[in-house]
């Protein structure tokens, strides 16, 4: 079998690497930081918990809504062993570990400082105020399961 | 599969916390990321959530990759996987004739991803031979990758090249191109193979 540089008269490597740059170009750059910053998470020993469900992006949802509650945002984080409910009112997020259990969660938004709030034993937590930017949420729980969201935006909230 | 030696290094130097290592990685595969999420017709916030559940994920599993030259196929299937995922996080109207996943059929949908790595590891190693030519190489070829390339008048002045030089400077660029060691791993028939089996997939 023959390399695809043999095969390649000039003209068509000429255009194949004409779409290759075409390929790259077509990333905005934004994206490919991200990647590059992702990195920082090496070492973190936490579990990443995902976006798995999120009523802003789900129709049904807020047909099923009564008008008054309709602005009410759920989110749903799940990891490996632990599952994370949020919801967004107008002035606080409330938050429920399942399976239901005491543990701290950490916020710690893209900038400033961390702050952190303790999850009752049915595993409930509220964060007031709701952080205005970007953050994550790192949760520890009694049974020692460590979790960090996505970065999570709730714009507009 | 190719056997890429850069691939299978770069993977190990992560591993040992290498920083610049991981944005080569970035730089070289998140077209593949980014073409399988457009394929999957994401909008741009959909594929900023993917990219980033994907390389995290990567993070987190690069250590334990049993085949680290299967990074390629491993970014596309995870890629795959987490655009699903998103799309049914909503299960918004506009994705309702997106068919659950056990009905998609499968030899079409495999058949594409497969294309997707194998344009995006041909388009990698195309790029990494590019950026090692030497400076006159590199400003010429991408002056004539430009749309529309530009006159060989407009070449001359620009590189200080006469016209009658242009077209044998230009095939000893592509000769150069094309010796290099990046593109010595990368078998397979012409371009049109990957042009057909593209009709096939779309």
């Amino acid at each position: 079998m023959n390399t695809v540089a043999e095969v390649w008269d000039d003209d068509e490597l000429l255009a194949a690497l004409r779409d290759a740059l075409r390929a790259r170009e077509a990333v905005p750059d934004e994206f490919i930081e991200a990647g590059k910053s992702a990195f920082a998470w090496h070492n973190i020993d936490a579990e990443l918990a995902q976006l798995t469900y999120d009523s802003s992006r789900d129709t049904d949802y807020e047909l099923s809504m009564r008008a008054e509650d309709a602005s009410i945002r759920a989110l749903t984080f799940t990891s490996a062993h632990l599952t994370i409910e949020l919801e967004v009112t107008d002035d606080s997020l409330l938050g429920q570990i399942i399976p239901a259990q005491a543990g701290m969660i950490k916020i710690q938004p893209r900038d400033g400082a961390e702050t952190t709030v303790s999850a009752d034993e049915i595993g409930c937590f509220s964060v007031r105020p709701i952080p205005s930017g970007a953050f994550r949420l790192h949760c520890r729980t009694a049974s020692d399961v460590d979790a960090l969201t996505g970065w999570i935006t709730l714009a507009g909230a | 599969m190719r056997n890429d030696s850069s691939v299978i290094a770069l993977v190990a130097r992560v591993g040992d916390g290498d920083q610049e290592a991981w944005d080569e990685i970035i730089e070289r595969y998140s077209p593949l990321v980014w073409s399988i999420c457009v394929r999957y017709q994401l909008n741009r916030h959909d594929i900023d959530d993917v990219g980033q559940s994907v390389w995290l994920l990567l993070v987190e599993n690069i250590g334990s990759l049993r085949e680290p030259a299967a990074l390629p196929g491993w970014l596309a299937t995870t890629t795959k996987r987490e655009a699903l995922r998103i799309l049914r996080a909503g299960r918004r109207h506009e994705h309702a004739d997106l068919p659950p996943e056990d009905q998609m059929p499968p030899d079409a949908d495999a058949t594409a991803i497969e294309e997707e790595i194998i344009v995006a590891e041909r388009n990698a190693a195309l790029r990494a031979a590019f950026a090692e030519l030497p400076p006159r190489c590199y400003q010429l070829l991408s002056m004539l990758v430009s749309d529309p390339p530009p006159p060989y008048a407009e070449i001359s002045a620009k590189l200080g090249l006469p016209v009658g030089s242009i077209g044998p400077t230009r095939a000893r660029c592509l000769e150069r191109l094309r010796r290099s060691p990046h593109l010595a791993g990368l078998f397979g028939g012409g371009p049109n193979d990957v042009d057909n089996l593209s009709g096939a997939g779309r």
